[in-house]
């Protein structure tokens, strides 16, 4: 992916900017709003990740003028300010994602997969992982053609690793978008969620779709890309 | 310290405008009193010149000139010198000439200028007498004199005057009366404005001597009331409850400081210490990154310390007003869901008991934090095969939601310093949390106007909220 980093601060530039290049990313950096808008309007990213507090043009005014000027390019914002209210902020000006500083590389990467690639599989109403199946619209979900039984809940939360198949998604992300809960429970309750949807999924079959990422989160993705 | 200076007050501008009002008023009805009091004597002057006269002419008609001579003649002798001690109505003056004006007979002695002699005539003049005595010093008279003269019959000229001492002696007191009355309005009313001016300083003074002090850095000062209950009580007891909240946010504010200091120093200072073997280790590289590994878990953790500090500072202070209506019911549904896998995981019985349609004023993302904490706690605290419930019930419109468990429970001499900010009663810190759990639940139902109440469970812990009325909760 081409990024591009709009962030004052030089040296948390140049950590996402070597972060992201280990990670297979190309990212270039502005430091100013100003200049962030002229070349977020010019250049072709796949994605923006932009610091709330800029000199020169903030944040919140930068993605309102590019999406005034019809620019879509997914925006994540970076930001000291974790309030809800700051959150809420963020996305009515605009952007896809919030992000509260500090944060972990991991999750920074599985948000800006998130919102990359957002609207590729979201009108899908079925929706195919190997031999795992989802129909949205009867809510029932096959593998290996048998059907598994599953809570309300549970069946958000594999749609959610459906719809984000292959990339990876944070325990954050998950209690954001399937309970609702902007704030860190701080126990493993998302493990012990994610625990029982495996017993569901993949006891059966003798390959795994769901995958723990190490010091990141899960990630679903096709056997046959599975190192074990 | 600011002054206040007497005749700046409002008070006092207010009693002088208001006594001068008073004076012009006051002014007004002495005029009226004049008027009505002069033009009075005048017309009863008149009609005393008037029957005089009459009753001269008709003396005239009867004895002849002569006759009427001898009688002006005793009349001015009798009459003509000092007219108020003869408690007459006033000294009269007479006066009867021939045809050339000749004096005949009278206290006057020439016929005045200025008032005509062929037909009945009034005038008002200023008259100078000299009386001439026998045996006295010539007696210059000096005075205002009402007449009125009539020709008589045979061309002789009668004059009947009235000196007008009395009325201007009238007018002299009316006009005393009035400055009099006027000075004491203006005296009396400076004194009152002063009074009630000084009241008003000395009232105003004690609010500025601790807004003084207070400004000097003694946030514990309050102004004092005098128990009163008048406006000036009012105002100070409604400072006073500001100034409380004040103190109240002030000292908080300090708390956060100070605890972060403290509660971040521990967590530093092993961060620093892992982050020190990791370097050390340099050859062994799977030790290297376990240590890392643990320095990130150990920012973490620092990170979600200042993160729940913050927010409970938040709530504290008020700032997340994005109230709505939140549907309880579902909120304890979700939670309970939520934490269910939890309990479930642990081996400890969990139940709910919620009853449905339930909606309280509030913040959804506080209310279910505050839930989230309860119940993670009763799970972190109760042993494996222990219970756990959570239940949601309308009491006669008080809506109590509370958590139950069978752990060990807070003895209740503790429940107090439970609440505490950093307090973890288990001194080992044997299980993980920032002990800002129930700090967080006692700040939003601070916030949501509900009480907090921990019970004693036999055995464990029930912990309670207890929101005010739907419909009596007001948007504070």
């Amino acid at each position: 992916m081409r990024l591009l980093i709009i962030e004052d601060d030089m040296e948390t530039a140049a950590d996402l900017m070597k972060g992201l290049q280990e990670s297979g990313h190309v990212s270039e950096h502005a430091a100013t709003g100003t200049n962030g808008l002229q070349r977020a309007k010019t250049g072709a990213y796949d994605a923006l990740i932009v610091d709330r507090m800029l000199p020169g043009l903030d944040g919140l005014s930068l993605v309102r003028q590019l999406r005034a000027d019809g620019i879509n390019t997914p925006v994540l914002f970076l930001t000291a300010l974790a309030d809800v209210d700051d959150r809420v902020m963020g996305l009515q000006s605009g952007g896809d994602d919030y992000l509260a500083k500090p944060f972990a590389f991991a999750e920074l990467l599985a948000r800006v997969h998130a919102i990359a690639r957002r609207g590729t599989q979201a009108a899908d109403m079925i929706l195919k992982i190997a031999d795992l199946e989802m129909d949205r619209l009867k809510r029932n979900v096959t593998r290996a053609s048998q059907p598994i039984a599953l809570q309300a809940r549970e069946f958000r939360l594999l749609e959610f690793l459906m719809l984000h198949a292959g990339q990876i998604v944070t325990r954050n992300m998950l209690l954001e978008q399937v309970w609702g809960y902007h704030f860190d429970p701080q126990t493993n309750l998302i493990d012990v969620h994610m625990s029982r949807l495996r017993s569901k999924i993949d006891k059966q079959s003798s390959h795994h779709l769901i995958h723990t990422v190490r010091g990141a989160g899960y990630c679903l993705r096709e056997p046959e890309r599975d190192p074990d | 310290m600011t002054r206040i200076s007497l005749s700046g007050t409002t008070a006092f501008r207010l009693a002088m405008r208001y006594a001068g009002f008073v004076c012009l008023l006051t002014i007004a009805c002495f005029a009226v009193i004049y008027w009505a009091t002069i033009s009075q004597l005048r017309t009863q002057i008149d009609a005393g010149l008037r029957a005089e006269t009459s009753a001269l002419t008709r003396l005239y008609a009867l004895k002849g000139i002569d006759g009427l001579q001898q009688v002006i003649a005793a009349l001015s002798t009798t009459k003509g010198l000092a007219a108020s001690d003869t408690g007459d109505a006033g000294p009269r003056q007479y006066l009867l000439t021939d045809s050339a004006f000749k004096v005949l007979a009278g206290s006057l002695n020439r016929w005045p200028s200025g008032i005509d002699s062929n037909h009945m005539a009034w005038a008002t003049m200023h008259i100078r007498v000299q009386h001439n005595q026998p045996g006295l010093d010539a007696l210059h008279h000096h005075f205002e004199l009402r007449a009125v003269a009539v020709p008589l019959p045979g061309s002789y000229h009668l004059l009947v005057g009235q000196s007008l001492d009395e009325l201007i002696e009238m007018r002299d007191t009316i006009l005393g009366l009035t400055i009099g009355a006027v000075l004491l309005i203006l005296i009396v009313g400076l004194a009152g404005g002063a009074l009630v001016g000084r009241s008003v300083v000395r009232r105003l003074q004690a609010v500025m001597h601790t807004a003084d002090t207070i400004m000097g850095g003694d946030l514990s000062q309050r102004i004092p009331e005098e128990m009163r209950g008048d406006e000036y009580d009012a105002l100070a007891s409604k400072l006073n409850a500001m100034l409380a909240r004040i103190e109240q946010l002030m000292k908080s504010t300090r708390e956060v400081t100070e605890n972060v200091a403290h509660d971040l120093r521990s967590p530093l200072t092993r961060l620093r210490g892992r982050a020190e073997i990791a370097l050390m280790k340099t050859k062994d590289s799977d030790h290297q990154k376990a240590a890392l590994q643990k320095v990130i878990e150990e920012t973490d953790g620092i990170v979600a310390t200042l993160n729940a500090i913050l927010s409970i500072a938040q709530i504290e202070s008020g700032a997340r007003r994005d109230w709505t209506e939140v549907d309880m019911s579902v909120a304890c549904r979700d939670a309970a869901e939520l934490y269910e896998a939890l309990a479930d995981e642990k081996g400890v019985h969990f139940d709910t008991h919620i009853t449905e349609g339930i909606k309280v004023r509030g913040n959804r993302q506080l209310l279910a934090q505050a839930i989230g904490n309860l119940l993670d706690n009763a799970i972190k605290y109760t042993g494996s095969g222990g219970d756990v419930s959570l239940s949601l019930t309308n009491e006669d419109g008080v809506v109590v939601m509370s958590v139950r468990d069978s752990g060990p429970g807070i003895p209740a001499e503790l429940r107090d310093k439970a609440l505490q900010r950093f307090v973890r009663l288990d001194a080992s810190r044997s299980q993980p949390g920032s002990g800002l759990g129930l700090s967080l639940v006692k700040a939003v139902a601070e916030q949501h106007a509900a009480t907090l109440q921990l019970e004693d469970n036999h055995p464990g812990l029930r912990v309670s909220l207890r929101f005010p009325q739907l419909n009596s909760q007001t948007s504070l």
